[in-house]
């Protein structure tokens, strides 16, 4: 181990040296995140996206069938689209089927607590690969209860006037006190598939996992360098074994990817409002994310024959991946099959795992998302050690 | 004297191609062996299956006694390796390199501080350790490439084509720093096609080509080998003809012959006989004007058992 790490650090010090790390692992994604910040900040916007929302109305009271009025306008004014479920089991399916992204679901009583104050949910239940039509579903809802409660609260206020004209000072006091009640609605989000990165977040997580599969390219393509400069030779006749040197590069990529990432996401928080999520899930998705790319870039340089042809071959994967894995775009928007292919990507499970501990989720909600890549690192990072360590014997 | 190694009976095939076929040499303690030439001849595959760096077909290596495999580590630090291409680090410096390569050795702290200020001073760069080896001169970068072979002491250094490439003075520089090392009591196993520097550095050498040792054995032995003689080119004045049947009839003359200005005479050791002609000349009243002796070349062997020239 200690040769690995003596390697490593000479390697890293080489790395610093040359700048090479600075511009590929932290200025030029910088840079595209905060151009694309600026240039597509609000592609998310309902305008630019097909937005395909559901509507289940098991209520069918007045109030609950004024927010079918609302969507439906917004159908016609070609806002979003609009389809209604008679019930939960086929809006469901719908969204399973990437019919819609996400629907709204209004349960039995809505009209009755909004006419007797009592608490109410509203239900949005999302696709996590359209996460344009959940959130954009989601605001809705929320509005939409905002709106019921103020009904309550005015109702609240007027019964309490109906008993008698009160004292001004009374009428004052029965206003604050409906004010101070607890909030009668909740607005719940069903699962973590429903939770999304807002567009500052998606930008930079996006480029900082783009691009750090360039990045940690500079470790383990080192082996090949090495070859073709000469010095490798002189590495494997020193009294260290061939794991050692493998180990030296993997240690070298992974600490270009962590060191990358980390100051990629300090300085996307303060530049550009990135909220990246709990320090503990966004480590978990840093350490596992930075494993399945160093993994995948080793199996690069252990089937090239050159570090040329490495960093052609890794580039074309690193692209490939991270446009399939929606690093640049929600690939999977009303596509399922794209929306599955992609999760052949570490890219689509880091960018998931994010959006899973998004909006106040627990950090336990990335453990998902980081077992996937996991599982990417385990399994590629076998082959990878057994092709390094094969180039190595001859 | 010690044997520092021993390879025995290598072999290495690429494919159908046969690299190297049954090569076995030994190499003592303060004894620079020389593997001589022509390039793809088989000369970095053997070192490089001596070095550990590549697994023989068949064959055995052992250095000071340990054997040498390439899933092994044992051994390796009895060995100092000199690759023919450059390897060393372009953006270390020339102290940072030396040490990087020191502690991959085990060497550590004030040891290696000093063992690295020790070979920057042999190498001749103590001036510029601090500087980016990128900016040293092609033979600053060849001594270093040297120097890092010697950093940690080996018993057997191998130096694969050390002079490749190098302008004259520093290639003089290193082949002076071999012969110092020779005399420090190091092994060293020297790959040449430079015909020359064999005949200067190494106490015995091993003409191989396509793959096979076609000889081996010290200078004279080589050449005695094929039957190849000294030549004495006398410049005189006189009776030439009459001076050349005087030779002629001294002990170890093989033939002597009356020339354009002189007199030319073939013999097995130019050395031994040369006071004895000098003397044979004076006695027969030759004007002496130059004396020249041609001893008879590893090029020349090369010639006569490959049937080529050796830069073919």
């Amino acid at each position: 181990m200690g040769s690995a790490t003596r390697i490593a650090g000479k390697d890293l010090k080489l790395r610093l040296r040359d700048r090479s790390f600075f511009i590929m692992g932290i200025i030029t994604p910088l840079a595209l995140a905060y151009i694309f910040h600026l240039v597509f900040g609000n592609a998310f916007a309902a305008d630019s996206l097909e937005l395909e929302v559901g509507l289940v109305d098991l209520d069918g009271s007045q109030v609950s069938q004024s927010l079918g009025e609302v969507l439906s306008a917004m159908d016609s004014e070609g806002i979003l689209v609009l389809s209604e479920f008679d019930d939960v089991t086929a809006a469901e399916a719908a969204v399973e089927s990437a019919e819609v992204g996400a629907f709204i679901l209004l349960d039995a009583g809505l009209g009755e607590a909004a006419a007797t104050g009592r608490p109410f949910t509203i239900q949005v239940v999302g696709d996590v690969d359209s996460p344009t039509s959940t959130q954009v579903a989601s605001s809705i809802a929320s509005e939409f209860g905002s709106a019921v409660e103020r009904a309550q609260l005015s109702l609240a206020t007027a019964v309490g006037l109906g008993q008698g004209q009160p004292p001004p000072e009374e009428l004052a006091a029965w206003g604050q006190e409906a004010a101070q009640r607890p909030p009668s609605f909740t607005f719940t989000d069903v699962s973590a598939d429903t939770r999304q990165l807002d567009a500052n977040t998606f930008f930079a997580a996006g480029m900082a996992v783009f691009f750090l599969f360039f990045t940690v390219q500079f470790g383990v393509v080192g082996i090949l360098e090495e070859k073709q400069g000469g010095t490798m030779a002189r590495l494997l006749a020193a009294p260290i074994s061939h794991a050692s040197v493998v180990a030296g590069k993997a240690i070298l990529s992974f600490a270009l990817g962590v060191i990358s990432m980390t100051v990629l996401m300090v300085a996307t928080h303060f530049l550009m409002d990135a909220q990246w999520g709990p320090p503990l899930g966004v480590a978990l998705l840093v350490v596992t994310g930075v494993l399945a790319a160093t993994a995948i870039m080793g199996v690069i340089a252990g089937a090239a024959t050159s570090a040329d042809g490495a960093a052609n071959l890794g580039a074309i994967i690193a692209v490939t991946l991270g446009m399939l894995g929606g690093t640049f775009f929600p690939i999977g928007q009303g596509n399922e099959f794209l929306a599955r292919l992609s999760y052949l990507t570490p890219h689509a499970w880091f960018m998931r795992g994010l959006a899973d501990i998004s909006g106040g989720a627990e950090w336990t909600a990335a453990l998902p998302a980081a077992g996937a890549l996991l599982l990417f690192s385990v399994v590629l990072g076998a082959v990878a050690w057994a092709l390094l360590q094969r180039k190595l014997g001859t | 004297m010690t044997t520092v190694l021993a390879a025995e009976g290598l072999n290495k095939k690429f494919d159908d191609l046969v690299a190297v076929d049954g090569v076995s040499f030994e190499i003592a303690e303060g004894e620079t062996f020389g593997l001589l030439g022509p390039n793809g001849a088989g000369k970095t595959t053997s070192i490089s299956m001596v070095a550990g760096l590549l697994e023989p077909d068949s064959g055995t290596v052992h250095v000071a006694g340990t054997p040498i495999r390439t899933n092994s580590t044992d051994g390796r630090a009895e060995i100092g390796l000199v690759p023919q291409e450059l390897a060393i680090y372009p953006d270390l410096t020339g102290a940072e390199n030396l040490r990087f390569f020191g502690r991959l050795y085990g060497m550590r702290g004030e040891e290696l501080e000093k063992r690295v200020a020790e070979v920057l001073e042999v190498i001749g760069l103590t001036d510029r350790k601090d500087d980016l080896t990128r900016e040293y001169s092609g033979g600053m970068q060849r001594r270093l490439n040297n120097g890092i072979g010697l950093l940690h002491r080996p018993r057997l250094l191998i130096l694969d084509e050390p002079t490749v490439g190098v302008d004259p003075q520093s290639r003089n520089a290193i082949l002076e720093s071999v012969e110092e090392l020779s005399g420090q009591g190091i092994a060293i196993l020297f790959t040449t096609h430079y015909m020359e520097e064999a005949e200067r550095l190494c106490d015995r050498v091993a003409i191989i080509d396509q793959g096979v040792i076609q000889a081996e054995g010290t200078r004279r032995e080589l050449v005695s080998l094929v039957g190849k003689k000294d030549r004495i080119s006398v410049t005189a004045g006189g009776d030439l003809t009459g001076i050349a049947r005087a030779a002629a009839g001294l002990s170890g003359v093989t033939e002597a012959s009356a020339s354009d200005h002189g007199i030319e005479v073939l013999t097995s050791d130019a050395a031994t006989l040369l006071p004895s002609l000098m003397s044979c000349f004076s006695s027969v009243g030759a004007s002496i004007t130059g004396v020249q002796i041609f001893e008879p070349n590893l090029e020349a062997v090369f010639l006569h058992l490959t049937g080529k020239a050796l830069r073919d």
